[in-house]
């Protein structure tokens, strides 16, 4: 699984650079964002803007990340692509998280 | 007048749809194109109609059969093979595929129309017959305006003032369009046509017999005539003519179903509770479907046969296939579900298999068996929304 990180302010801004976003890559995605979650940060910026295909087990793992952030954890997504923006929507995730188009947008969103 | 209606084309622009359905059958709030053109014929006083099939042959014709039940007569020219139990198509051109049927039987030995499967039309025939007789016309021509910026997608025709066909410009450049006049693929023939139409090969109508015809100085004629013509050659095409036929906006055109609540048209045989469910019409709903309270339907939207809406479900301006069951996390904003694809108004889908999203959307026949990662998600939306 090759993600990139950097802070950006408050924000640990975190790309995904795989194109697929699928069963095979779902766990070690989840386990690197768990880890992110787990040394604390509570305000995360993910970048989908590399991925190209979701599917269920890649949007399950998405959000088992907010859950994993509990309460007061905020996660933000940014430059979903019209397939990706589309999965979210038929499942109406696009209600849970905050989506943008580019990830400057996402950490210069009002609170 | 006898008739000829092209059926044989392959549909590319309107994939993944006639990937399992030839585009004369594509429906129409559950009617196939084709079944509006038959009907439009015939009260047009045509009776005898051969179609010429090839890609996906058997929907069509096991579905229009001998023409009995839409009270005409029709038959089939197979331009085809059948290779290791797969129908194969043989493109013969549509002026190829006339000259099959000439050759066969000599069924055309009167004046006869020659029109696309694929286009719904409400085009006056008696007017045009009447302009084609007068003129003593071998081939006349139902030709229509089209806005000036949009002739390069079309055959544009030339005219004299008689009516004469002066030149044909295949899909010009704006500025060299000699006339926003554009071919709709829709002729009568007299039977004198054949003396110009090789046997054997494959033949094009426009591209070859007409440039022919020219050359021979015959008599071409074209008559543009107002009149509605929903060419269904792409998916937004598609999604504008089901839009259209809801909207009621084609004069000939009556919704099936009966009126159940204003704007609502249904079948039969529904489980619906009509004042437990959020509808806004216009909506068409097919029979033996089921909604249950709590769904929100908003129009124009399409519910095919034997579709399960489950609670909490949206559908705002859909066009669903029979048989398809919606869950009540889904939210589905135009969209069109067809087979195991969710395609948008401008022709992008995703595959539904692909993508695991048999939890959204499914087929209803189908036992709902979700797997680990989709049952969990499906907990986790439930809980968190």
């Amino acid at each position: 699984m090759r993600i990139e990180s950097k802070v950006v302010g408050r924000y640990l801004v975190v790309k995904v650079l795989e194109p697929r976003l699928g069963a095979d890559r779902a766990v070690n995605f989840k386990e690197a964002m768990w880890k992110f979650v787990d040394q604390g940060q509570k305000s995360l910026v993910l970048d989908l803007s590399s991925v190209e295909f979701i599917d269920s087990t890649g949007l399950g793992a998405i959000l088992s990340v907010l859950k994993r952030m509990g309460t007061d954890g905020e996660l933000l997504v940014s430059g979903a692509s019209d397939a990706v923006d589309s999965m979210f929507k038929l499942t109406r995730m696009n209600r849970i998280f905050r989506m943008f188009s580019t990830v400057d947008d996402a950490i210069s969103a009002p609170v | 007048m006898k008739a000829m209606i092209l059926a044989a084309g392959k549909g590319t622009r309107v994939r993944p749809i006639t990937a399992t359905l030839p585009k004369p059958m594509i429906p129409l709030i559950r009617k196939p194109v084709m079944e509006f053109l038959v009907e439009h014929l015939r009260n047009h006083g045509v009776r005898d109609i051969v179609v010429n099939t090839s890609h996906l042959a058997p929907l069509i014709e096991n579905y229009f059969r001998d023409g009995d039940h839409f009270g005409v007569r029709m038959a089939y020219s197979f331009e085809g093979t059948l290779v290791d139990g797969e129908l194969q198509g043989d493109a013969l051109g549509s002026a190829g595929g006339m000259r099959k049927i000439q050759d066969f039987s000599g069924f055309f030995d009167e004046t006869f129309a020659v029109l696309c499967g694929d286009a719904l039309i409400d085009l006056d025939f008696a007017e045009l017959l009447r302009f084609h007789k007068e003129r003593n016309a071998l081939v006349t021509i139902a030709l229509r305006d089209v806005p000036r910026e949009q002739v390069s997608k079309y055959g544009i025709v030339e005219l004299a003032k008689d009516g004469r066909v002066v030149r044909f410009q295949e899909k010009p450049p704006v500025n060299e369009a000699k006339s926003t006049t554009a071919n709709t693929g829709i002729y009568l023939f007299e039977p004198r046509i054949f003396d110009f139409i090789p046997a054997g090969v494959e033949f094009d109508i426009g591209s070859q017999l007409f440039p022919a015809l020219v050359a021979h100085h015959e008599r071409i004629f074209g008559l543009a005539l107002p009149f509605h013509w929903l060419d269904i050659g792409s998916i937004p095409d598609f999604w504008e003519g089901t839009q259209l036929l809801l909207r009621n906006e084609l004069p000939d055109f009556v919704l099936p179903g009966t009126e159940v609540r204003p704007g609502i048209h249904a079948g039969i045989h529904l489980s619906v509770k009509w004042d437990e469910v959020d509808i806004r019409g216009p909506v068409y709903i097919g029979s033996g479907t089921s909604i249950a309270p709590g769904a929100r339907i908003i129009g124009p939207t399409v519910i095919g046969s034997n579709c399960v809406i489950e609670s909490g479900a949206v559908l705002d301006q859909c066009i669903l296939a029979d048989y398809t069951r919606v869950s009540s996390v889904a939210a589905l904003q135009q969209k069109i579900i067809f087979g195991t694809k969710c395609i948008d108004p401008s022709g992008k889908y995703l595959d539904i298999e692909e993508g695991q999203l048999g939890w959204i959307v499914d087929d209803a026949r189908r036992h709902r068996q979700l797997s680990d990662a989709e049952s969990e998600l499906w907990e986790q939306v439930h809980s968190l929304y």
